[in-house]
């Protein structure tokens, strides 16, 4: 796949706020991105300094080997899907589809074949005529996806497009999402708050933060191998925990010794102070006294699929967050024990922006 | 019961607004110029109103003046509006306190500060002064109802034309404009309202020779009123009342066009 849109070291700052610092991101043709990240994080002026309608302080964009910087939106051969839809409240939904392409003076008869394309596509077919304020938010969602791709841009920028819906019309539009992309052929940047969203859809996910980009990689490689403690707790529960290494590949965590995959090779030497990852799904509940540790349930809760709770290790020091399909009782005493490859080790943060990061969380 | 405590009441209150009106109308077409006495229906009131040159100026006066001060202030309005819209948040509110000063000042403090401007200046009174006093009172209305119009999401609405491939231009003629078009007409409409209404800073700007409708009357009354103005007034109270059954009957339409394609 070839490089479609890179970002060199983008700065941006609003009055004295700094909101970018320095952004360095590639996508290539074909693929969905998703800028993923908490409100602020500057993951939405990412998104607008690519569609035009911010300049970056600093750095450079390129769109298919061409500098793009200083072009301004209404020339840029991509297209945006606005967090709020954006329609034009006084035009039809067809009126609405066709404005791309009236700006561009195609034939009347190419307009009409393609708005009644685009409403197949997004399964709105026979709306032309009905005025914006009569459609519904998921279906204004589509419209808005339609006067989109009518004009056929390389890449669709996409603002938190399923952030107004209810929760299952959201999963609903999610598969709808993918197969458009897959239909249409096009890079997708996709932009979100919501971590689930953006490991079900993405080839590829960008963790932002405070204007930093904090992991990039594919939705596996993301959660299973998070970074930073950061990226760790925003993409699903975790377990995050101070650690120190004892010996080649051993980790001491409240006092008990666990062999884990990491050491010198990776960066971990023996008594480097760490910060451990450990999925609460990867936590097997064993019969008190024959697994690592040992502690006690002190809360539980039905989420569903299975069960979470809370379990406090036997000095009291630490909760343990476990999900199990099994049923325990509270109060229940229990033993404890984890695979080595699913304890992640990561390095504490050290310059003065990991630890502000830090703060933030 | 409480239902006929409620209709009389309605009735009463009805007949404290309608009656003068009512009054005003039937006397329009009494015969005699008694204020009081019946003699009898006649038009000739209407007859002396329409071969009166002084009365048939006035009222050119009042609408024409009424129309171009309203147009002026509402296109200058208008694009004080897109101005101010550029500014920081801070500058804005204190033009915007500026603006809301002329419509809390007192007419006869407006009236007299033009008029001693007008002399200052030693611009001569009379139909110009006269228009351009009404266009500086109208445009901060025009403001007031146009610049709400203008926000967050004709922001959005812009951009999203612009990320469509239009100009600059096209997006504002074609997305912005349309969604301030509300706002646009209730300035005009209430800019034209308010010259027409006005009499205290028309008195103070006019010169001499040169009636409105409202000075017109205000000189009848000191010499004696005759009923040619019940007259006027009737037409203009009849006018204004087709216009509102129109506007309403018209909008009626329009909702029920939209409740039926829905």
């Amino acid at each position: 796949m070839s490089e479609l849109i890179r970002l060199e070291h983008i700065v941006k700052s609003f009055d004295d706020t700094m909101v970018l610092n320095g952004i360095d991101l590639s996508i290539a043709e074909n693929e969905f991105v998703t800028l993923l990240g908490p409100s602020g994080c500057g993951k939405t002026t990412t998104l607008r300094i690519i569609g035009g309608f911010e300049k970056p302080d600093e750095g450079r964009v390129w769109f298919d080997g061409k500098d793009i910087t200083d072009l301004p939106a209404n020339q840029r051969h991509l297209n945006t899907v606005f967090q709020n839809y954006a329609l034009f409240p006084h035009m039809t939904v067809g009126e609405n589809i066709a404005f791309g392409m009236r700006v561009k003076h195609k034939s009347e008869q190419y307009i009409k074949d393609k708005i009644k394309y685009a409403l197949k596509l997004v399964n709105l077919d026979g709306f032309q005529n009905r005025r914006i304020d009569q459609m519904s938010g998921g279906q204004q969602q589509r419209i808005a996806m339609a006067r989109a791709i009518v004009n056929e841009p390389r890449v669709l920028l996409l603002d938190e497009p399923l952030g107004a819906l209810d929760l299952k019309l959201r999963q609903e539009m999610q598969y709808e999402l993918v197969r458009l992309k897959k239909e249409l052929g096009i890079t997708f940047l996709y932009i979100t708050h919501d971590q689930e969203e953006a490991l079900t859809m993405s080839d590829k996910v960008v963790v932002m933060n405070n204007g930093y980009i904090q992991q990039q990689g594919t939705p596996e490689e993301i959660y299973d191998e998070p970074v930073n403690a950061f990226v760790a707790d925003f993409i699903g529960d975790s377990n995050i925990l101070d650690g120190q290494m004892t010996a080649e590949k051993v980790v001491r965590i409240d006092g008990v010794d666990y062999p884990c995959i990491d050491g010198t090779e990776q960066g971990f030497p023996p008594r480097l102070m760490v910060d451990v990852v450990i999925r609460p799904e990867d936590i097997d509940i064993v019969p008190y006294g024959q697994g690592q540790w040992n502690g006690t349930i002190i809360s539980k809760l039905f989420i569903g699929v299975h069960y979470e709770m809370l379990v406090q290790s036997e000095d009291g020091k630490i909760e343990w967050l476990l999900q199990n399909y099994d049923q325990h009782d509270v109060g229940e005493k229990i033993g404890m024990k984890v695979d080595p490859e699913n304890i992640q080790i990561m390095h504490k943060p050290k310059s003065e922006a990991e630890s502000a990061i830090e703060l933030d969380i | 019961m409480k239902k006929t405590i409620g209709r009389i009441y309605i009735l009463i209150i009805m007949l404290f607004l309608y009656l003068p009106i009512l009054t005003l109308i039937v006397l329009s077409f009494n015969d005699a110029k008694s204020m009081s006495v019946w003699t009898g229906f006649s038009l000739h009131w209407y007859e002396e109103l329409f071969q009166s040159r002084l009365m048939m100026g006035a009222i050119v006066n009042t609408f024409s003046i009424a129309i171009l001060a309203a147009l002026i202030a509402t296109v200058v309005g208008t694009l004080a509006v897109l101005g101010m819209a550029a500014m920081k948040p801070r500058q804005e509110n204190v033009l915007m306190a500026f603006n809301n000063i002329p419509m809390l000042n007192a007419d006869i403090v407006t009236g007299i500060a033009l008029m001693l401007f007008f002399l200052m200046v030693s611009w001569p009174r009379g139909y110009m002064s006269i228009l351009f006093a009404h266009t500086t009172f109208c445009i901060p209305y025009v403001i007031l109802s146009v610049r709400p119009r203008l926000n967050k999401n004709t922001d959005r609405l812009f951009e999203a034309a612009l990320d469509l491939g239009a100009s600059e231009k096209y997006a504002f003629r074609k997305i912005v404009l349309p969604e301030l078009k509300p706002g646009i007409m209730s300035g005009f409409l209430l800019s034209f309202t308010m010259s027409v209404d006005d009499f205290i800073i028309t008195y103070f700007t006019r010169g001499a020779g040169i009636n409105t409708i409202s000075t017109l009357i205000y000189s009848e009354v000191k010499i004696g009123i005759r009923p040619s103005l019940f007259a006027l007034s009737t037409i203009i109270f009849v006018t204004a009342l087709v216009v509102l059954i129109i506007v309403n009957v018209r909008q009626n339409r329009l909702d029920k066009e939209m409740a039926r394609s829905a």
